[in-house]
């Protein structure tokens, strides 16, 4: 009898998605991960706990196809018990005004951080439900506060979100919760910033203890923000 | 899964005749009460002693460092009335449009009989899927009795135009079905409480509330904790008594069946579990509030399953959630409860197999002949029964 858990984590190649897949693989998950960077990916793969039973897929989540060899995998680890909606994309770079978004990039920008982590999430609910699992979705304070030049990225997390909470009002059964990491030293915050110095941003790793506290305490249904999550003394 | 009653004797020890005088036909506070001004039993199992309290001394009947658990589950308007009957009451199961006129299938008179007017659907319990455990009923007098009828892969017109398809049978009483919109936004929006025969006028959903309550899911009241009012909980908070949440989403109860309980979602969190563990560790006693949580409660200490905790096989209560289907009778241990605060029990159910496990069929057979004599009140609006070791 295993005791093991799983968990399925988008966007896992770098950043916060890597940071979390180390966190949970110390504690004893198993995973399953993706990235659209397959090189990238197995270098994450092989960066993981030794030991650690790990299944990566490389490919875009917002590829039917794709979406659906991660709940077969997910099927084959046992079933999950959580995912974790971390891929995503902050659309334009630099960031355009909404007075010239283009609106193309707006749709890409919906597919990869809305439709597709509410599509991912429909396929995993009926085992998620079983498990009394949970679905943890990542999103930004830029879904709420009103930053000029990140209209595009932040609307597409409003949305996100609002798909969240409703979900969390109509799953009694799994947890659902979104969660705004803070800003954070990755590639995509780079993006966000281009040539400007972010080394003053904390590590995704420094918010590891937020996600744990999350997950393992299974806190009601919600959103939350990482620092509301931390130690008291930790704030970084 | 199915616990058989192998002891003919439990079932003897668990018949007697309910007076209807003994049924509380309505919430206390329309008695003139308040809403924890009834009465409670208390039973001792090592002494196989009884007492009779008010239910507002139940401070000076626990000890400081017991443990209350306490389940979290709102109760839903899980009863929705059918104004149309069915959808395609005349139609047969979808096989084809040229197979529309045809005759029907022999032995199925049954599909294509009038649905009787006043067909109301109670909502019990979700499946992993989606699906719904759901009951058909017809007006029968004062409230409902149970529809024997309906068909797999008929459709029922609900109000607000929603759909409800028949899939297959679950038990004689229980479909499983599936509804066209998400199920708990819709009966919050459509339902009215569910309600039996005993309860004589229909009560606004307010009043199958408790003050634990805070996450939709049941279609009965977890009626233990309905007594439970902020002053009693403040007072006992200020005994010394600890409370711990859990959540069971409880089903429609088994009044007409004699049936054993179906499987129930629970979720037993992290912290309950170790309070629970902490509290057995130094002596103190875990008290359930409700048969609901004493199947949580159990359910969690035998957890194994890949949504437990990773704690080694220790003894005690891991966090778990999930389905379950465990049934608590005098055969199986109880692992994790020390004792149960529940109401009165209707003859033969599956809820007095569990209290025996408690009290033993001797003290518990007594408890109910006084509490028969003495005139306490049955049912959900009724009083309370203290079970303690």
């Amino acid at each position: 009898m295993t005791n093991t858990k799983n968990a399925v984590i988008t966007g896992a190649s770098r950043g916060l998605g890597l940071a979390l897949a180390r966190g949970l693989a110390d504690d004893g998950w198993s995973l399953v991960i993706d990235a659209r960077d397959g090189e990238a990916l197995g270098a994450a793969a092989v960066s993981l706990p030794a030991g650690t039973k790990v299944i990566a897929l490389p490919g875009d989540v917002t590829d039917p196809a794709h979406r659906a060899a991660l709940a077969r995998a997910a099927e084959d680890l046992g079933g999950p018990d959580l995912l974790v909606n971390n891929a995503g994309t902050l659309g334009a770079s630099p960031l355009p005004a909404m007075a010239d978004y283009p609106i193309g990039g707006l749709r890409d920008a919906f597919e990869v951080n809305v439709l597709a982590p509410l599509a991912l999430t429909q396929l995993l609910l009926p085992a998620l439900r079983r498990r009394g699992g949970a679905v943890l979705s990542i999103t930004s304070d830029a879904a709420v506060e009103a930053y000029a030049g990140w209209g595009g990225y932040g609307a597409a997390k409003a949305a996100l979100e609002q798909a969240s909470n409703v979900l969390a009002a109509e799953e009694s059964l799994v947890r659902v919760w979104w969660v705004d990491p803070g800003d954070l030293r990755t590639r995509m915050h780079q993006q966000a910033f281009p040539g400007e110095d972010i080394s003053d941003r904390p590590r995704p790793e420094a918010v590891l203890h937020a996600f744990r506290k999350l997950i393992s305490e299974r806190l009601p249904a919600g959103r939350y923000r990482a620092a509301e999550l931390m130690p008291a003394g930790a704030r970084s | 899964m199915t616990a058989a009653l192998d002891a003919a004797d439990a079932r003897v020890a668990l018949e007697f005749t309910l007076p209807a005088s003994r049924e509380a036909h309505e919430p206390p506070e329309a008695r003139g009460l308040p809403r924890d001004g009834v009465a409670l039993l208390a039973s001792r199992g090592g002494a196989g002693e009884i007492s009779h309290h008010a239910f507002t001394d139940l401070p000076s009947l626990l000890l400081p460092g017991d443990l209350l658990v306490v389940n979290t589950s709102a109760t839903l308007p899980a009863a929705v009335p059918l104004p149309g009957g069915f959808a395609d009451h005349f139609s047969p199961p979808p096989r084809g449009l040229t197979d529309h006129l045809s005759p029907p299938p022999r032995g199925l008179t049954d599909h294509f009989s009038p649905p009787p007017r006043g067909l109301v659907t109670h909502f019990s319990t979700p499946r992993p899927d989606g699906d719904w455990l759901v009951e058909l009923r017809a007006a029968g007098g004062a409230a409902t009795v149970p529809y024997r009828g309906g068909s797999a892969g008929q459709r029922l017109e609900l109000p607000g135009g929603a759909v409800l398809a028949l899939d297959a049978r679950f038990t004689a009483r229980l479909w499983r079905a599936r509804l066209s919109t998400a199920v708990v936004p819709y009966l919050l929006r459509h339902g009215e409480p569910i309600r039996y025969s005993y309860v004589r006028r229909p009560w606004p959903i307010e009043w199958y509330q408790t003050v634990f309550g805070t996450r939709p899911g049941s279609a009965e009241m977890p009626s233990a904790s309905r007594p439970f009012s902020p002053e009693v909980v403040a007072r006992l908070v200020a005994r010394g008594v600890t409370f711990a949440p859990l959540t069971l989403h409880t089903g429609v109860s088994s009044l007409e069946g004699d049936e054993d309980p179906y499987p129930e979602p629970y979720d037993v969190p992290p912290a309950t579990a170790r309070l629970v563990n902490l509290t057995r560790r130094h002596g103190g006693r875990v008290i359930a509030v409700g048969t609901t949580v004493v199947r949580a409660l159990e359910t969690a200490a035998r957890a194994t399953g890949p949504s437990a905790d990773r704690a080694p096989a220790s003894r005690g209560v891991h966090a778990s959630a999930g389905w379950t289907e465990h049934i608590v009778t005098p055969d199986t241990p109880l692992l994790a409860v020390d004792g149960l605060i529940t109401g009165l029990h209707e003859p033969r159910s599956s809820h007095l197999r569990m209290l025996a496990a408690f009290a033993g069929l001797d003290l518990l057979s007594r408890c109910y002949e006084a509490a028969i004599d003495r005139g306490y009140l049955w049912h959900e609006f009724g009083d309370l029964h203290l079970l303690l070791p």
